[in-house]
């Protein structure tokens, strides 16, 4: 059995009396541990959904989702879940607890019980991998948006998970701090730690080794980057092509034909290769 | 006419505590009227501190030094603050989580009403603002605004800042969170604006395809401090700067460099897609097809459109782009880079 399983899922959200959403319809699928999935779709397309629904926030309404062999609906381990899932939400604003950075950070193991030097391990850790070590003992609630973010997903690294969601986490973080991230990202999926990247940015998609994108609460698309970005249900998703891939296209269709490219370093190869 | 000037302006965050942060750094910067500029810099550079000044959101710490004059308003003086901020419109980060009222008309009316206008202007302009935005007024004033889709949330939010007409628009990350589609849209919307309702456009942004296909100038900030200020190409010709002060490269110049780096040499200055296509094309012996630039998912129809004249508050766009030398416009060189790229 894969680590995160997904059978059969729903999920209805009440709006008002007689008034339902529904947002997951009839999803199956699994994701193995050590994958780094891009999760993508529209807006409304039940991405964020899905994602509260792995973590045992959202029970499925119909269906049911394992996590390393426990359901998400089992209350007597939904804690263990929530340990191994950890979630990086789009709005850093939400996701602070404390008034320092280092207390903040320290907020998820202290609750875990653990020693005082493994605590303080973590948090240098967690701090280190996001690049805010030299903010330690600021006010969260002074950093601007981006340096918040990136203390929440060192909140969560600081908990150790199996599971990294980041749900656009990076989105809002300047090119730098971005790429800080998705090398941190990187370096944690190297190391085992399954990733599930929820973004509309198809540069990052296009990163991944796996690209699951969702249309109107239903799976779309499920394949390699190059698979889902050759997809003739692309547009429909209302996504684009990397811009890479999408001038790749253009040129094509003035015949120039470097082939199906994703990133920018293949079409520079693609365009080489021509020349030659 | 100016439509922003500030001088000598520093803010510092908790004064006299440990915490300590000189957030703006001695800014002198003039906007003219009918420019659309875009701030850049990374986290914490000082960007947003910047912008809440322009609406006396923030005062100048120092009134004795510092000065604010926006529309040829002091952004200190009270009497006027309140016109100022009708003036000067602010679309900040996800201005959906703003919404608060029960249908999107009462939403977007807000701030007409504040002004005090008659109820038809109010409505004569919560209309237009929905026909610019995209909203079909018949399908969507008497909805509620928490039940609509993120993009079209999105949408409600800026017709509420547009409905009050400013001459300033100021919008920071106005796409972040969008899915491609609806950026497409807004980039677009954005042009639009510009065009019909406020002819002065700040757009803070960290996505730099977004700037080079929409701004007529760069303003980069570092540490509080301009540390570049040009047109897009003049701002991102100059690589060590970019890199130095925590940004990218538009992805038409990083395609460019990597192709440098393999002796294929293109114009140096390319930084939209619509270039680099056409570098391509050329070096390939191809005749370009289209030459309206179908630029990826950018705005870019129309972007680069001359003005139609009769409004010359987009003059100096036009300046801008006719003459890459203008002479309101430099590349200031700071202290901390001492320009060893020899690709410069």
């Amino acid at each position: 059995m894969a680590f995160i399983e997904i059978k059969g899922v729903s999920y209805v959200y009440p709006i008002r009396e007689g008034v339902s959403l529904k947002a997951v319809k009839n999803l199956s699928l699994s994701i193995e541990a050590g994958e780094f999935v891009a999760l993508t779709g529209m807006n409304g397309s039940g991405k964020s959904t899905l994602a509260k629904l792995l973590n045992g926030l959202f029970k499925p309404s119909e269906g049911e989702i394992m996590i390393d062999g426990v359901s998400t609906a089992d209350e007597d381990h939904i804690f263990d879940i929530r340990r191994k899932v950890g979630m990086v939400f789009q709005n850093p604003d939400n996701q602070t607890v404390a008034t320092l950075i280092e207390d903040d950070v320290a907020f998820g193991p202290e609750n875990l019980g653990l020693p005082r030097e493994e605590i303080v391990q973590r948090v240098n850790f967690a701090l280190e991998a996001v690049g805010m070590s030299e903010y330690r003992t600021r006010e969260a609630a002074k950093l601007s948006g981006g340096q918040k973010q990136r203390v929440a997903i060192a909140g969560v690294l600081a908990m150790r998970p199996d599971v990294l969601i980041l749900d656009e986490a990076t989105s809002m973080l300047d090119p730098a701090g971005r790429e800080e991230v998705l090398d941190v990202v990187r370096q944690l999926n190297s190391q085992g730690i399954t990733v599930i990247n929820i973004t509309h940015n198809m540069e990052e998609a296009a990163l991944a080794k796996r690209v699951i994108v969702m249309r109107k609460g239903r799976l779309a698309i499920d394949g390699t980057p190059s698979q889902v970005f050759s997809s003739s249900l692309l547009q429909a998703c209302g996504l684009t092509l990397p811009p890479a891939a999408a001038l790749a296209k253009e040129l094509k269709e003035s015949g120039v034909d470097i082939g199906a490219v994703t990133t920018e370093e293949s079409f520079a190869e693609g365009i080489c290769k021509l020349l030659k | 006419m100016q439509a922003v000037e500030i001088k000598n302006l520093s803010f510092v965050y908790s004064k006299g505590t440990p915490n300590e942060k000189l957030a703006l750094d001695n800014i002198d910067l003039s906007i003219e009227e009918g420019s659309f500029v875009a701030l850049i810099g990374a986290t914490g550079s000082g960007k947003s501190t910047l912008i809440q000044h322009l609406n006396g959101l923030i005062k100048p710490q120092d009134k004795k030094r510092s000065s604010v004059i926006v529309n040829g308003k002091s952004a200190t003086d009270k009497k006027t603050l309140k016109t100022l901020r009708f003036e000067v419109g602010m679309v900040f980060q996800y201005p959906e989580y703003q919404l608060f009222a029960d249908t999107v008309e009462k939403d977007i009316a807000f701030g007409p009403k504040n002004m005090k206008l008659a109820s038809d202007e109010v409505s004569r302009r919560v209309k237009r603002a929905m026909e610019t935005v995209g909203l079909d007024y018949a399908e969507f004033a008497e909805r509620s605004p928490f039940d609509l889709s993120g993009g079209e949330k999105r949408r409600v939010a800026i017709a509420g800042v547009i409905a009050m007409e400013p001459k300033i628009l100021v919008l920071d990350e106005p796409v972040a969170g969008l899915d491609p589609a609806g950026r497409a849209e807004l980039l677009a919307l954005i042009k639009t604006l510009q065009k019909q309702v406020s002819p002065t456009v700040i757009l803070v942004s960290h996505n730099m395809d977004d700037v080079a296909a929409l701004a007529d100038r760069v303003v980069a900030l570092k540490d509080g401090r301009i540390v570049a200020d040009g047109t897009p190409k003049q701002v991102f010709a100059d690589r060590a700067l970019i890199k130095d002060i925590g940004l990218d490269l538009p992805t038409a110049a990083r395609i460019a460099d990597r192709l440098a780096e393999r002796s294929i040499e293109l114009d140096k200055d390319i930084i939209t897609m619509a270039e680099l296509k056409a570098a391509l094309l050329s070096l390939f012996g191809k005749a370009e097809q289209q030459v309206d630039g179908n630029d990826e998912s950018q705005a870019s129809d129309g972007t680069r459109e001359e003005p139609t004249g009769e409004n010359s508050s987009l003059q100096s766009k036009a300046n801008a782009e006719n003459n890459i030398d203008g002479g309101d416009v430099k590349v200031v060189k700071y202290e901390g880079n001492t320009g060893g790229d020899a690709d410069v």
